[in-house]
């Protein structure tokens, strides 16, 4: 059987989870590096649409692994009827991403059989004929490029946003989907979910967050907060800020970023007024894109900055909510 | 309830780190301290033992430093503490770590094992979800609330972006804990100083290895993380400057 | 609103009866532990019948860990360790014996060294050693004898009953910042002790305390105090062998400021490197970090630097007030030891020595307390005949008038000191007196606004980045950290003075004088100069300047929640 990788999207309630665009963009890069077909699949009951979906980029062929007992999602049923596809598909590399119910079940799967993941990587290199990925350690202190010392299937799984979703291939013409039908045995299934609901978050988790708008010492006084809060909500962003808003009451401590506050790596970091004092930056270098706005052309700030605009924020900041909103809309 | 909580130590958060020689490890010179996730384990089973009765044991695989974090456990509340100890620990990876755990505790019984979310150095989140397979349990990751119920347990799952989920689950199960989910208890002198008589049992290596293999996968190399970063300035009037922002957010940064 | 760290009142609070409490898990909190295990244990050989218990002798630190918060240069004398542990050269981390010393004589670009060392400053002899590193070696060997180090617990307030001090309450844990009981809140313990043994290093807080009740500082000399700031530095190989001292006098201070830099070479290409600056300086704008700063950017020590990396940084104060300012240091139930006492030779630059012998003196006495159970202050005052019939004595007694003597300026103080060598320390007279450092600040209409000669000393550092650094950036690499959510530990006693009278007179010297950034005047508009002081504690080094050199003497330093502060690895 030639050489494959499989790449398992994500599903909750007949959705796929928009992060499998990411994981199938990772596919696709590893499928051309390597030489290895690309195939995929979409486990759960009743998923054939969603297999049809993922037809549509470009790939060898999709499966829609079929059970009832897939649903709703249980670590025992996925690690079960992905152990049975797996171990007759025999892939060599299966690729997933990083979601909180693919660490819930993938360790098991690999444990399953007798197999390991390397877990939330941001990358890959090809080292000869091996296969390094690429993961943060030490909370981003130090990167590990990590090589697999047992036999396939190997199992990897991808940081959101490693990929761009918005950069997968789309297919010359629809991939073959083959519905696949897995026996779960009684008993096999020991956890009972409920219904999932949604609840206000007590505190909010800024690790989680995409976009972070933040402010500095800059926005002068408590009541200046409200404009950049109106900046955060166009961009569909989350507010933070340095230590001294928080210290002032300005803002509520679980908005701190920085070595005494929180450490973030999203994906846009927008500085308002932040002079880049060390304590700052530690908490969020590992963004993708860093914007810094600031009256002093010194602030350290610029030194790590991608894009900079040495202006008063006061000045700036409404204008931009404006562009901003103007974007969304569609113009 | 009987509770088995699975601690780490690990380099302190600020702790500046240096490459070993080989580029493949860090310098072990550091200071340490627990992984704080397993402190927040910990805590929780702290809580669970003070509400239905029981025991709550601590289990770490580490070098000889790492008897500190068992210490703290003890201090804290814990009962028994099991340690094994070997250098060659640190560089076990979470499949075989948590087959050096099922084969340490073989003769015991425990209602539930706790681990932390993940750990701070490494970061796989894997441990605990491993060892529920070795041992056949069922598990449960990323859980906020654990109540007793007449089958089990109920426990209260966080899943992303704001949503929660119920799960029934019998016992014995392995549960990975969230963090930030109760305020972390102080030692107190006199808990400390009790902690001292409490049981801590060493496990060599040895008597673990059958049940350890070869590691799975390898850290080929150790790094810093290269950035390079050249800063684009944008100038003009302020009107123009964020139509210059907006159309970076829209093209290179892909938000919009 | 600040609101400020005080014992919650009106509680109850656990009670645990000990023998000995040691305050202070430092070079003298150790070594007078590990000496009264040592009596012990001998006694305990001989005696079957009448053993003696080490399970009610601890010792509390307030650091994390054992030896986080120990801030040297430091150079060992190995006087004292070689009477505690013979043969502590073997296992003790040392990290050079000193091989070659200088001293200069620096102006702006150039040098003039020293044809001789004068001989306070020869150091063959002596080891390069990181304190930090001491520490933590000296107190595993305290741990291993069975005593227990309770880390992460600050003894807060002495506990007193008429003329007797009773014991020690710990630090509330768990208290918000409106000193509030969280939810996760532990009360400080009241430990009932026999003996109270403060080792809490320089200006010590219970000291403080204690020396106020009982009037203990009445006919010596007001303790006078230096501000010693270091960095650690990495530099590429050769520039200095280990064990290679170097001591710098003169710029960039002026004859008006007392004080002089120190650089020792350590092992593994290490460099230890610090300023020490008298808080005796006339202008309140003077900012120690930046006087740290300017010395770097002097070619010999630009040269040493150059393509080297900061590692860390800190900064502590140190008493210099020498033998007249020592207040008794054994009552009824206390003893005082090391720098909380002010055993420090200011002319040798060393007082880790005479902090160990401080401690074992101390440890002899509180045994033969132990043993015939009596820890009246007539059985304790046996610790004072002890200090003053031993080495400590001589050596202070030769250099009793030294840091005195340089009052009024740095060429009176060298010709003081040159008489006080041929004189056996006695000088002009047998004892010459002391102000209190902040007594020579200046008011700022006193002064020349631009600084006059001082200029390059006064106001916050810019730093480039590379040499030098601002004190933001050189406080990142002090890795300090506390519990955020909890009171203010800098006990301002009235902020109005703050922010209505100091602020005018001198210019608010709390934010140049604090090496940490606690201290800042933030723009407020309903003040009448239109600034407020504020905080942030968890900035704090633990130096304790700002209890010292505050010019209206309101700012008194409590221990934070045990466990914070900074970490001084390697330090």
């Amino acid at each position: 059987m030639a050489d494959s990788i499989l790449v398992i999207v994500e599903q909750r309630e007949g959705k796929l989870n928009r992060v499998s665009w990411e994981t199938l963009t990772a596919g696709q890069a590893l499928a051309a590096e390597t030489g290895w077909i690309l195939e995929a699949a979409v486990a759960g009951s009743g998923v054939a649409n969603l297999a049809n979906e993922v037809a549509g980029k470009k790939i060898a062929k999709v499966y829609a692994i079929e059970s009832a007992k897939l649903e709703p999602y249980t670590p025992d049923a996925f690690a079960a009827a992905l152990k049975q596809f797996i171990g007759s598909k025999r892939p060599r590399l299966v690729v997933m991403p990083h979601t909180y119910q693919v660490r819930d079940f993938v360790p098991k799967l690999a444990t399953a059989m007798e197999r390991t993941a390397i877990s939330d990587c941001i990358g890959y290199k090809k080292d000869g004929d091996k296969l390094l990925f690429t993961r943060q350690m030490f909370q981003g202190k130090l990167a590990a490029d990590v090589s697999f010392a047992c036999d396939a299937p190997w199992f990897v799984t991808f940081q959101n946003g490693a990929f761009r979703g918005d950069k997968v291939e789309a297919g010359v013409a629809a991939a073959p989907v083959e519905t696949v039908n897995v026996e779960i045995a009684d008993g096999i299934i020991r956890n009972k979910p409920q219904e999932v609901f949604k609840e206000a978050k007590q505190a909010v988790d800024l690790t989680q967050a995409e976009i972070i708008v933040s402010v500095g010492r800059g926005i002068k006084e408590q009541k200046n907060i409200d404009l950049v809060r109106q900046l955060a909500e166009a961009l569909g962003g989350e507010l933070a800020a340095s230590r001294p808003i928080c210290d002032s009451g300005w803002l509520p401590m679980d908005r701190q970023i920085g070595s005494s506050g929180q450490t973030v790596a999203p994906k846009l970091y927008l500085a308002l007024g932040i002079s880049g004092a060390i304590q700052h930056i530690v908490g969020m270098k590992g963004a993708r894109t860093i914007i810094a706005i600031n009256k002093d052309s010194e602030a350290p700030i610029f030194e790590i900055a991608d894009f900079a605009v040495v202006g008063n924020l006061f000045d700036i900041v409404p204008p931009l909510i404006e562009e901003v909103k103007k974007a969304k809309a569609g113009a | 309830m009987k509770i088995l909580v699975c601690m780490k130590q690990v380099p302190q958060k600020d702790a500046p780190l240096k490459l070993n020689e080989s580029g493949t490890w860090i310098r072990e010179d550091v200071s340490y301290e627990v992984n704080e996730p397993d402190a927040f384990a910990l805590e929780e089973a702290l809580r669970q033992k003070e509400k239905h009765s029981g025991e709550v044991v601590v289990i770490t695989a580490g070098p000889a430093r790492a008897q500190q974090v068992l210490r703290e456990a003890l201090a804290k509340g814990a009962d028994r503490a099991i340690h094994l100890e070997d250098n060659a620990c640190v560089g076990l990876d979470a499949s075989n770590t948590a087959r050096a755990f099922a084969a340490a505790i073989k003769d015991e019984t425990f209602d539930l094992i706790f681990t932390g979310l993940q750990s701070d150095d490494y970061g796989y989140a894997q441990t605990g979800v491993v060892l529920a397979e070795l041992l056949g349990w069922p598990h449960a990751t990323i859980i906020m609330q654990i109540e007793k119920t007449e089958g089990g347990i109920r426990v209260k799952r966080e899943l992303e972006a704001g949503y929660f989920q119920f799960v029934d689950m019998p016992l014995p199960a392995v549960l990975t804990i969230q963090s930030g989910i109760n305020k972390l208890r102080y030692a107190t002198l006199i808990g400390i100083k009790q902690a001292k008589n409490k049981p801590l049992r060493k496990v060599t290596l040895a008597e673990v290895q059958s049940a350890i293999g070869a590691n799975m996968q390898k850290i080929e190399r150790l790094y810093i993380p290269q950035k390079t970063k050249n800063t684009e300035f944008l100038e003009g009037p302020p009107a123009e400057v964020a139509k210059k922002l907006v159309e970076k957010l829209r093209n290179e940064v892909r938000i919009l | 609103m600040l609101v400020f760290r005080k014992p919650i009142p009106d509680i109850e609070r656990p009670q645990m009866p000990a023998d000995v409490v040691i305050v202070g898990g430092g070079p003298a909190g150790m070594a007078c532990a590990l000496r009264l295990s040592q009596l012990i244990d001998q006694h305990n050989a001989s005696n079957p019948n009448s053993q003696l218990s080490k399970e009610n002798i601890y010792v509390l630190e307030k650091a994390r860990e054992i030896g986080q918060h120990c801030l040297s240069g430091a150079l060992l004398d190995p006087r004292s360790m070689r009477e505690l542990l013979p043969g502590f050269e073997k296992e003790a981390p040392l990290d050079a014996e000193v091989m070659k010393e200088a001293v200069y004589f620096l102006t702006e670009k150039g040098k003039f060294k020293f044809p001789i060392t004068p001989p306070p400053l020869r150091d063959h002899g002596n080891y390069v050693i990181s304190l930090n590193r001491f520490v933590k070696w000296l107190g595993s060997k305290v741990e291993e004898t069975g005593i227990t180090i309770f880390t992460g617990f600050a003894g807060s307030e002495l506990l007193l009953d008429g003329d007797r001090v009773t014991g020690v309450r710990t630090d509330d844990k768990g208290v918000d910042k409106q000193n509030q009981p969280k939810s996760n809140f532990e009360p400080g313990y009241d430990l009932q002790a026999k003996v109270v043994i403060l080792a809490e290093g320089t200006r010590g807080s219970l000291t403080k305390q204690l020396i106020a009740r009982f009037g203990l500082d009445r006919d010596r000399n007001p303790q006078t105090y230096g501000q010693g700031i270091k960095e650690l530095w990495e530099v590429p190989s050769g520039r200095i062998a280990p064990g290679e001292v170097i001591y710098t006098m003169g710029w960039p201070l002026t004859t008006k400021e007392y004080g002089g830099a120190w650089i020792y070479g350590g092992k593994d290409n290490v460099v230890s490197l610090g300023f020490v600056v008298g808080l005796d300086y006339p202008d309140p704008r003077v900012d120690p970090q930046r006087v740290l700063q300017e010395f770097k950017k002097h070619p010999l020590v630009a040269r040493l630097l150059d393509g080297g990396k900061m590692i860390r940084y800190g900064a502590k104060s140190l008493p210099y007030g020498g033998w007249w300012s020592i207040p008794p240091v054994a009552g009824n139930g206390w003893m005082i030891l090391g720098d909380s006492a002010g055993f420090l030779n200011s002319q040798r630059l060393k007082g880790i020595h005479l902090a160990i012998k401080s401690g074992m003196l101390a440890a002899e006495t509180a045994f033969e307390a132990l043993k015939k159970d009596d820890f009246s202050a007539a059985s304790l005052s046996d610790f004072q005949r002890r200090v003053e019939s031993s080495w400590i004595k001589d050596e202070l007694w030769k250099v009793r008038n030294f840091h005195q003597g340089f009052e009024h300026g740095f060429w009176r103080g060298l010709i003081n000191a040159g008489l006080q060598q041929f004189t056996g320390g006695r000088g002009l007279r047998d004892r010459y007196p002391s102000t209190a450092g902040y007594q020579h600040l200046k008011k700022l209409t006193e002064l020349p606004a631009d600084g006059g000669d001082e200029a390059s000393l006064l106001g916050p550092a810019k730093g480039d980045g590379k040499l030098t650094f601002d004190k933001l950036t050189d406080l990142y690499h002090s890795g300090t950290k506390h519990e955020e959510d909890q009171p203010a530990h800098l006990v301002i006693h009235d902020t109005d003075v703050c922010n209505t009278r100091c602020i005018k007179e001198f210019g608010s010297p709390c934010q140049n004088f604090c090496p940490a950034n606690v201290y800042e005047m933030v723009d407020d508009a309903t003040q009448p100069n239109g600034k407020r002081i504020s905080l942030n504690p968890s900035n704090c080094v633990h130096c304790k300047t700002c209890d010292i050199a505050d010019p209206y003497q309101i700012i008194t330093w409590v221990p934070p929640e045990g466990g914070g502060g900074p970490n001084y690895d390697g330090m």
